[in-house]
């Protein structure tokens, strides 16, 4: 039997400072960054022409053309703010131009038809084609931001009740927490890499809500079922049990993941790349928020709330008599 | 032993109804010629609706455009206006288009594998009001003009160069033009294209300003046309013109009853280019929404035309209009625009007639504007809130680069599961090829559509489906160590993983059904993807490859050893 991690007793919990230390710094650097981006490029977060509104052309070319003819041709079509990129091959650009002609008969597709026109002209007809155009309009921006904001707020909302129906409070509360956490360092990579945000890479943000959650909750399920074995143990030693034995299955679990979302992000193309890169990111935030924040932070509130004598599921006598292991330190919310 | 009989059986149907739900079969679909006909053709496939992102094609959405006056109940202008979308795009003849209502106040229109941007929202957008004025014989523009040079004056507008005198275009002796020598029933109002051809001959022949109006803005700049009501202007004063007319002022300065139209047409007299205008009675003889069908033709005299028939009443409503105009000129005006030339009345006319279409266009124009005819006009003008257009070639290189990444990865997990797990590897790696299938056909089954997001959340969820099985496994290992024999520790191990899978799952699922409900297109097919894999991850791990344990435990009579 070929076996890992199996049968280890690490003290997984003990330097939770240093972890949370870490984890803070990623998300104040991250939060830095999005500060600098804002004075750099004017919007903290590259979001997609879907919450900005605006048109977005993918063009494929039959030679590498410069990329300073590009700009300049669209410059000249009356669109000096728009954005060149590569887009995966030197054959590929994506031109993306902000904003509307807001005058009252302006058609949203104005932009790109008058983009593609001065290409034509500069370029000459079939050196070119647009293989992929969106044009979004101010008041689809708006909608899709608020719905974006409504679906990550409306799922922490859900899975915490979810949580706190399944399992106690305490719990629920700790997971949410966690999963907060891994909301704000994802955001924190988001502006690192200054990744476009689109509705993809926020149904990848949704996904690695899930599957942090699902870390989480494999290892308070465990907490729960030894909480009842063990009645004499500290929530302290556990918290260290349950993590330990389910460590083969975390790092198994989180190999098999990896090598699909790796897969996915090496293979998948350019469309997919943002979405790729932030399962990959979820996978470690993931693994680490449910040792090293759920963990803590469930034994914070159980040292602020202990559990009542003769709480008839969990331990309650433990959790009572010594609730975060007092004999070498308090690790949580000491004050 | 009865118990495993029920759980191969179960499983055995789930295949089967699985392979029923994948089997490839007869799809109709409306194809197009090149000649613009349809054909109905049969292809057979397998029943897997693929996004526009990965098919190519075109989504868009319309909201209702309020920057003509207010709408007052707009949930109810977009349900009409819907059926009049779909009936429109249907026409187009690409099979699997998606017409649908999103909120109060937006139409969503998906049509696959088309890529002719401008064409697509003009058939979605364009109002196709049809109605059938006639041509103002009381001179009313001709009096009005000395006020509108005083508004023109007073607001500033262009007065810089001063018309030409140029010979326009004579009458061209409509009246073998519009025949009455038809049935009256079906009489065709005849236009435009004869009456161009006469215009380049005769152009030089007459020349008439509109007598008695000197100096003015706007007198200098129309000249008076060939029939009553009708005038030309220099098409380099067409943007000045637009705008004057548009101007509330303007309007109110016009005769009560009638209303300033531009024409479609132009005519070339003297190197430069002129286009119509006219002066119409405001109240339409008829409108478009007693007509029943429409449909392109070209005729070597007319060039392409649009053909329509009205029905009964519109009939008898435009015999007896037609007829108390007999002598006059009937402007065919859809969308505000003139079609064509107007033709002269030379008897009643019944149900049917033809609009000539402008100079230049050809059959695909004709083609066009007979759908948005048949389907009727929209009730509110729409506008155009996004599009998104992919093109077929991108499609394809992402469901390319999605199928290799979806090897790569599957391959990986396999061999980890193997090395891992060994024999009980192998169950989970049969458990794994039944989750794939019954994910597609419950994805099928569901007749959801499969996109860009949703193949990478495919890939994902077979990463993600192989934790159930690691949790069991290590259960199971967890229990052996503990010295239980082979046959509890498998019972136990399936047993204590529950909860754990059950909970984690359902957590993964509520946040995809939140996706599914906030997201839209490419975004709702990766929810659905995702809660489809989870379903079927829950099926395969906790009850499949249970009962391959329990076939191989049947089989091995009490195994003292577990390969895991």
């Amino acid at each position: 039997m070929l076996r890992i991690f199996h049968g280890t007793n690490y003290d997984f919990i003990r330097p939770w400072r240093i972890a949370v230390g870490v984890t803070i710094a990623f998300i104040v650097a991250g939060f830095v960054m999005l500060g600098v981006h804002e004075a750099r490029y004017g919007s903290a977060l590259n979001q997609s022409i879907e919450f900005t509104g605006g048109t977005l052309m993918q063009l494929e070319f039959t030679q590498p053309p410069n990329v300073g003819d590009i700009r300049a041709t669209v410059d000249a079509a009356g669109f000096p703010n728009s954005e060149i990129q590569q887009f995966g091959s030197p054959r590929e650009f994506t031109v993306r131009a902000g904003g509307h002609a807001e005058g009252a008969n302006a058609a949203v597709e104005t932009t790109a038809n008058q983009i593609q026109a001065a290409l034509t002209q500069k370029f000459g007809a079939g050196t070119f084609k647009v293989v992929r155009t969106e044009i979004v309009g101010p008041r689809v921006g708006e909608e899709l931001t608020r719905n974006a904001i409504i679906a990550i707020l409306l799922s922490l909302v859900i899975t915490m009740i979810y949580l706190a129906f399944r399992f106690e409070w305490r719990f629920g509360v700790a997971a949410v927490i966690a999963t907060v956490h891994d909301l704000l360092s994802t955001l924190a990579f988001l502006a690192i890499m200054r990744l476009e945000v689109s509705l993809t890479v926020i149904a990848a943000l949704l996904t690695v809500i899930g599957y942090s959650l699902n870390d989480t909750i494999i290892i308070f399920d465990r907490v729960r079922e030894d909480l009842k074995k063990n009645r004499t143990d500290s929530l302290y030693t556990v918290l260290n049990k349950s993590i330990n034995e389910t460590l083969p299955r975390s790092v198994l679990t989180h190999v098999t993941v990896a090598a699909a979302t790796l897969s996915l992000l090496l293979f998948a193309g350019e469309v997919i790349r943002p979405f790729s890169w932030i399962m990959l990111f979820g996978i470690v935030t993931g693994t680490f928020s449910s040792i090293y924040i759920a963990g803590p932070v469930l034994l914070w509130i159980e040292r602020r709330w202990p559990r009542a004598k003769g709480d008839r599921n969990l331990a309650s006598r433990a959790a009572a008599k010594d609730a975060v292991r007092p004999e070498t330190r308090t690790p949580v919310g000491a004050r | 032993m009865s118990n495993l009989k029920y759980r191969l059986g179960l499983i055995v149907a789930l295949i089967l109804l699985s392979g029923y739900a994948l089997y490839p079969r007869d799809v109709k679909t409306r194809q197009r010629r090149a000649d613009g006909t349809f054909y109905d053709t049969t292809t057979r496939r397998v029943p897997l609706r693929k996004g526009l992102d990965l098919s190519g094609g075109m989504h868009l959405a319309l909201d209702v455009d309020e920057s003509k006056g207010t709408v007052a109940n707009k949930s109810e202008a977009i349900d009409r206006a819907l059926k009049v979308v779909r009936t429109r795009i249907e026409g187009l003849g690409v099979s699997e288009t998606v017409i649908q209502k999103a909120g109060n106040d937006r139409i969503l229109v998906d049509i696959p594998g088309i890529d002719d941007r401008e064409r697509a929202i003009k058939i979605a957008q364009d109002q196709a009001f049809l109605q059938f004025q006639i041509t103002d014989k009381t001179k009313g523009l001709e009096k009005a003009l000395p006020r509108l040079d005083a508004i023109a004056k007073e607001r500033g507008y262009d007065v810089a160069s001063a018309g030409p005198k140029v010979a326009t275009p004579a009458s061209p002796g409509l009246s073998g033009l519009l025949t009455g020598a038809d049935s009256s029933d079906s009489a065709k109002a005849r236009t435009a294209a004869t009456a161009k051809k006469n215009d380049t001959t005769k152009a030089k022949a007459d020349s008439a300003t509109i007598p008695g109006l000197t100096g003015g803005a706007i007198s200098k700049k129309i000249l008076a046309g060939q029939m009553p009501g009708q005038f030309l202007y220099d098409i380099a004063d067409q943007d000045m013109l637009k705008r004057f007319f548009a101007d509330s002022a303007v309007q109110a300065a016009l005769p009560p009853g009638k209303v300033v139209r531009f024409g479609s047409d132009s005519t070339a007299i003297q190197n430069k280019v002129y286009r119509f205008l006219y002066l119409l009675d405001a109240r339409p003889i008829i409108t478009g929404e007693y007509l029943t069908d429409a449909k392109p033709n070209t005729s070597p005299l007319e060039g392409t035309v649009v053909e329509f028939q009205l029905n009964n009443e519109g009939g008898r409503r435009f015999q007896r209009e037609t007829g108390k105009h007999v002598g006059d000129y009937m402007a065919i005006v859809l969308d505000d625009i003139v079609m064509g030339m107007p033709p002269v009345i030379n008897s009643a006319i019944g149900t049917r007639g033809q609009i000539t279409m402008g100079q230049g266009r050809d059959l695909q124009n004709a083609q066009d504007l007979s759908l948005v005819l048949k389907a009727g006009a929209l009730p509110v003008p729409l506008k155009v809130a996004e599009v998104r257009n992919i093109g077929p070639s991108l499609g394809r290189d992402s469901i390319n680069n999605a199928f290799k990444a979806g090897t790569i990865a599957i391959v990986l997990i396999v061999a980890i599961m193997l090395v891992f797990y060994r024999f009980s590897g192998f169950l989970a790696v049969a458990g794994l090829a039944l989750y794939v299938l019954y994910t597609l056909a419950t994805l099928a089954g569901f007749d959801a559509v499969l996109t860009l997001p949703g193949l990478a959340g495919f890939v994902l969820s077979i990463g993600i489906a192989v934790d159930a099985n690691v949790l069991i496994f290590e259960r199971i290992r967890e229990e052996l160590d503990r010295g239980k024999t082979v046959r509890t520790a498998i019972d136990e191990g399936f047993f204590h993983a529950r909860s754990a899978i059950i909970d984690s799952n359902v957590t993964t699922i509520l946040t995809a059904a939140v996706l599914y409900q906030y997201g839209s297109g490419p975004v709702r097919g990766f929810a659905v993807t995702l809660i489809a894999g989870i379903v079927a991850s829950m099926i395969t791990s906790m009850f499949v490859v249970r009962t391959f344990y329990l076939l191989w435990l049947n089989r091995s009579r009490g195994a003292q050893t577990l390969s895991i």
